[in-house]
């Protein structure tokens, strides 16, 4: 579902130093598989997933999703595969405050539909992840862990055939980032999605089918506490 | 607290909301201008003439007065100084005169005065010696007068004087430091005896001005009324100031209306910009109480920040109004100047300040305090925390909207009772501005859910984001605050120009009753021309009625009377006028039966107030205050004919025995049947000769009697344009700061696959939909407001009013409003999308 072939994004900073944010890298996820990326501060993991959601273009090599290369589409078009293919789950609970949570959850939607179809059509997601009995309560109204799964529902509210998690449990205490990551890896073999989680969090190797290390803008093999593994998976 | 607590803490926060806390000040800064213009703008119309005569009468109380123009004889000077009590007497003559130089003609009063005024101390001639006075030659004018007809030291001036051209010099252009604040008042002084000579009433003044003795002011006065008689009238020495203040008390109320609602439209500027800076505020009282201080303590620190944002709004706003009250909001006294001597002084009272600053400190206090006053006072830590909207607003709205409906109800009460006097008006006014403001909320929820009911119509993408955002609880409050600016912004202008317009249609019908009925009209040249209320030798008819072009020829009288304290106008149109009383001018009465009786004589009309002030009614006897004081009936009440102290309507033959004098103020002329306008204007010019008299169409001396009364309500169109753009700017700058917040969030939305055009737009729907509804519901108000100010300037001013549904004008005033708001939110709200899609906070 997902190929990168050699990417490669470089910055340049200051006086002629030159950041590897990524650095030759190579991926590819099947339809329902979920696989975990661990990676310090610094290792280009947001650069790699904004390379992916066509946010950012690499200095070389090609990201293809269901074989389109995304880097060569129009920002239009770009606009388009985020909104409809990808789901994108953010660290950052941005909801709209004031608004209930089933408007907030079904926002991608609004795109294509009005606002009763929309409510109608994320309904079932909601009632999928726990948020059936919540979905007219404002987003300040929700709980830190409703909220994520708000934003999980606006991620897979248009059926995406790809999502890219970032950091998903980082604003959650331990029992709901278990949750989360619990009902990530369900979505994903439910839906037959292909995700990418982004994380620092240990638990994720354990719900991930694969698991990888990204350091200094390149991939590595994922060995439990080892060098590239985050502490508490040591 | 401590003070230096206070303000390192002020200017730690300032650092960090900087553009927030400028916006506010902006807003403050904008309601004080416009209330303070308009405060300077009143009291410089109203200065002007309180100045002049205090001036003139230095320590003089009293007054013996001529109610003719001719004036009376120079032998009563010594009967009055005779009187006991009396400590001096001294004469005036007093006219209304054109002065024409090089460069162009100026209408100025002529003062004739001898020595004795020096004893007087009147501080108009406090800087000039008797010898100087009595070597003087010629006209003594102020230097700005001087300038702008071109007349230089000892160059020759002609004086036009009713139908009279006549040569003199200037003497000397007198500057501030001889004449004080009268510099910039339109008048020439003379040498009483020069001044006879000139205005040809050779041995004749108009009135004695008389210092008594100390404690003898009662004495002396009814001395004065005893020697009076019917011709004279015993006034006090300041009369024509009050006279005036009277003839001007509808433009300064209609003034002073609007600069409230200029304070309102400040205020809620200045509330908007406040609410951006609340959160910041919760936060920091938040801090502050988990720190342990008190509450009144945490209130010390809020009026600090009250105190410097009321002071530096009220700085900036005062200093604002003062360049617009030398701009824009200039005195502008249109008709009122032909029966008073307006000049251009500007004036400026502490109280004008005091007003305007105190406004910017009740606007800063409102906006600090209010939104954050259960914090300040009672609120604890913990409820501080929480962001959630809190569930009683939803409890006060149906109570909000009750009191909404019950202040349309007793507005429409007052408007169904007949609206009697301005403080009903000012209050039903008002009370609909509480009932707009009470209801928005409401109404904003309403058509809001009502355009959500309907959204399938409505396409696309951003239209369906901006109508979720408007469905936030959370921004409701900012979201009202703006839709309360544009509310209130348009509410007023709309009412106030609604009616605006619909007197100037009144005023123009009354032009139209006064100046038609006949081809041309013969006046004495310059303002005089417009009421026709200048006397001249009533000479020129044969002439005029010699020429083959000409029909007939009808002597009109008019001029003003003193009634009470009000200085009426009186028309006297001939009994040949087909439109001796029109129709659309009579408000009780019939109108037939009324011109029939006019042209009958011994009747009259009066209008509205002077009706209700003397309780006369159609058919009963009053006794007119006349030079020649005659009983007259009353043949129907009338409009004012847009002279606000009031107007009588009388034929021109009554007029003449009421004033015991055949002279005339006009001519109108008949041309015969097939004569052009063209060919009998020259005809009619030939004959008049080298008389300072002109002759114009009787479409031409509409037109300058509709220019001249518009002048007077110019400033309210100024004000009105003035608040509108003000409101548009705050609403736009309110929304901008908004929608500038929000770019987090945009940054989100860029993520999940909105592109910046998508995002744009919806920014751009959100900022429409706020805009207009706000807009459109003040404009409905504002048209109801326009219903009830019509009324009440038929009820309590008595003036002509076209009555009509300003729908036009509604649509337009909040079109434009949205539309310039929406222009300048276009800018902020696209360099906002334009953020960086971020993946994080």
């Amino acid at each position: 579902m997902l190929e990168l072939h050699e990417l490669v994004k470089h910055f340049r900073v200051g006086e002629g130093e030159v950041v590897r944010a990524v650095d030759g890298l190579s991926l590819s996820i099947a339809r329902g598989e979920l696989v975990a990326l661990y990676g310090p501060s610094g290792s280009g993991k947001t650069t790699l997933l904004m390379m992916i959601a066509g946010l950012l273009a690499p200095d070389s090599g090609s990201v293809i999703v269901g074989g389109r290369d995304i880097t060569q589409l129009s920002e239009r078009d770009r606009a388009r595969f985020r909104r409809s293919e990808l789901g994108f789950i953010r660290q950052s609970l941005d909801l709209i405050p004031g608004v209930r949570a089933d408007d907030n959850a079904a926002l991608k939607l609004l795109a294509s539909s009005a606002r009763r179809d929309a409510q109608r059509a994320i309904e079932p997601l909601l009632e999928r992840l726990g948020l059936d009995g919540r979905a007219l309560q404002r987003a300040e109204q929700l709980s830190m862990g409703e909220r994520q799964r708000v934003m999980i529902a606006r991620a897979l509210s248009t059926q995406p055939t790809l999502v890219l998690a970032d950091e998903p449990t980082g604003s959650l205490d331990t029992e709901r980032g278990m949750e989360v990551l619990s009902l990530l890896a369900e979505v994903c073999h439910e839906r037959d999605v292909a995700m990418l989680l982004v994380t620092h969090d240990p638990r994720a190797a354990a719900f991930a089918d694969r698991v990888r290390a990204l350091r200094d803008g390149q991939l590595f093999e994922f060995e439990p506490g080892g060098a590239y593994a985050p502490s508490g998976a040591r | 607290m401590r003070l230096g607590t206070i303000l390192y803490l002020y200017r730690v926060r300032l650092r960090a909301r900087l553009v927030q806390e400028l916006l506010a000040v902006a807003g403050i800064g904008v309601g004080v201008a416009l209330l303070f213009a308009s405060q300077v703008a009143n009291t410089s119309l109203t200065g002007s003439v309180v100045r002049l005569t205090n001036d003139l009468v230095g320590n003089a109380t009293v007054q013996i007065v001529a109610r003719d123009p001719h004036g009376f004889d120079e032998a009563m000077l010594a009967r009055v100084q005779a009187l006991a009590g009396v400590r001096l007497a001294v004469p005036v003559l007093e006219r209304q005169v054109r002065i024409l130089g090089a460069r162009g003609g100026q209408d100025v009063d002529l003062i004739g005065v001898n020595t004795t005024l020096l004893a007087l101390h009147s501080p108009l001639l406090a800087h000039i010696s008797p010898e100087q006075m009595n070597e003087q030659k010629g006209l003594a004018v102020p230097a700005s007068v001087a300038g702008r007809i071109g007349a230089r030291p000892l160059t020759p001036v002609t004086l036009q004087i009713g139908a009279r051209d006549v040569q003199t010099t200037i003497a000397l252009p007198l500057q501030e430091s001889d004449v004080g604040s009268a510099a910039d008042s339109p008048i020439a002084i003379a040498r009483l005896g020069e001044a006879q000579q000139l205005t040809g009433m050779a041995d004749r003044i108009d009135r004695v001005l008389v210092e008594p003795q100390r404690g003898r002011d009662a004495l002396v006065t009814g001395e004065l009324h005893r020697l009076a008689g019917p011709g004279l009238s015993v006034r006090p020495a300041d009369f024509d100031a009050t006279v005036f203040q009277q003839a001007e008390g509808p433009a300064v109320e209609s003034t002073e209306l609007f600069s409230a609602i200029s304070a309102l439209v400040g205020f809620l500027f200045a509330f908007n910009a406040m609410l951006i800076t609340v959160p910041q505020r919760r936060n920091l009282i938040a801090d502050l109480r988990l720190d342990g201080y008190a509450s009144h303590e945490i209130a010390q620190v809020m009026l600090f920040d009250v105190l410097a944002l009321g002071a530096v709004g009220s700085l900036v706003g005062l200093a604002l109004g003062d360049a617009l009250s030398h701009s824009l909001l200039q005195a502008q006294p249109g008709y009122l100047s032909l029966a008073f001597p307006v000049g251009s002084v500007r004036v400026v009272s502490v109280a004008s300040i005091l007003i305007a600053a105190a406004g910017g400190l009740l606007a800063a206090v409102l906006g600090v305090v209010f939104p954050l006053r259960r914090e300040i006072f009672t609120g604890s830590a913990s409820e501080l925390s929480t962001s959630a909207p809190r569930a009683s607003a939803g409890r006060r709205a149906p109570g909000a909207l009750l009191g909404g409906v019950l202040c349309i109800g007793l507005s429409t009460t007052l408007l169904l009772g007949e609206i009697e006097n301005v403080s009903a008006a000012t209050f039903a006014f008002f009370s609909l501005t509480l009932a707009l403001l009470l209801t928005l909320p409401m109404a904003f929820t309403a058509v809001i859910g009502l355009i959500d009911r309907m959204q399938r119509p409505v396409l696309g993408v951003s239209s369906r984001i901006a109508m979720i955002e408007l469905l936030s609880r959370t921004t409701r409050s900012r979201s009202l605050a703006i839709a309360a600016t544009g509310a209130i912004a348009v509410y007023g202008s709309v009412a106030v120009e609604g009616a605006h317009q619909d007197l100037r249609d009144g005023l123009e019908r009354a032009a139209a009753a006064v100046s038609l009925g006949t081809d041309l009209w013969v006046t004495p040249t310059g303002s005089a021309t417009t009421l026709a209320t200048t006397p001249f030798e009533n000479r020129y008819a044969a002439a005029i009625r010699s020429r083959p072009a000409v029909l007939g020829v009808a002597d009109y009288r008019g001029g003003f009377l003193d009634v009470g304290d009000r200085r009426v106008l009186v028309l006297g149109p001939p009994r040949s006028n087909p439109r001796l009383v029109s129709a659309d001018q009579v408000i009780r009465g019939d109108p037939g039966l009324a011109s029939f009786h006019l042209r009958e004589g011994g009747w009259l009309t009066v209008s509205r107030e002077l009706a209700t002030e003397l309780g006369l009614r159609v058919g009963t006897p009053w006794r007119l205050p006349s030079p020649a004081p005659r009983t007259f009936r009353v043949a129907a009440i009338t409009t004012n004919f847009g002279w606000s102290p009031g107007a009588i309507v009388m034929s021109s033959e009554s007029f003449a025995r009421a004033w015991g004098d055949r002279d005339v103020s006009a001519y109108q002329v008949l041309l015969r049947h097939g004569q052009s306008l063209s060919g009998g204007l020259s005809q009619v010019r030939s004959a008049l000769g080298s008389s300072a008299l002109v002759v114009q169409t009787a479409s031409r001396h509409q037109s300058n009697e509709i220019a001249g009364q518009r002048q007077g309500l110019a400033r309210l169109t100024a004000i009105a344009a003035l608040v509108l753009l003000a409101a548009a700017l705050a609403m736009a700058a309110a929304i901008g700061a908004m929608l500038w917040q929000r770019r987090g969030r945009l940054a989100g939305m860029k993520v999940d696959g909105f592109d910046e055009k998508e995002l744009w737009g919806a920014l751009l729907w959100e900022s429409l939909m706020l805009l207009a509804i706000g807009c459109s519901i003040g404009a409905l108000f504002g048209l109801y407001g326009q219903v009830l100010l019509d009324h009440a300037l038929v009820s309590v001013a008595g003036f002509p009013v076209a009555f009509s549904a300003a729908l036009w004008l509604a649509v337009a005033t909040a079109g434009i409003v949205t539309a310039i708001a929406l222009l300048v939110v276009a800018v902020p709200g696209y360099l906002a999308v334009r953020v960086s899609p971020a993946l994080q906070d």
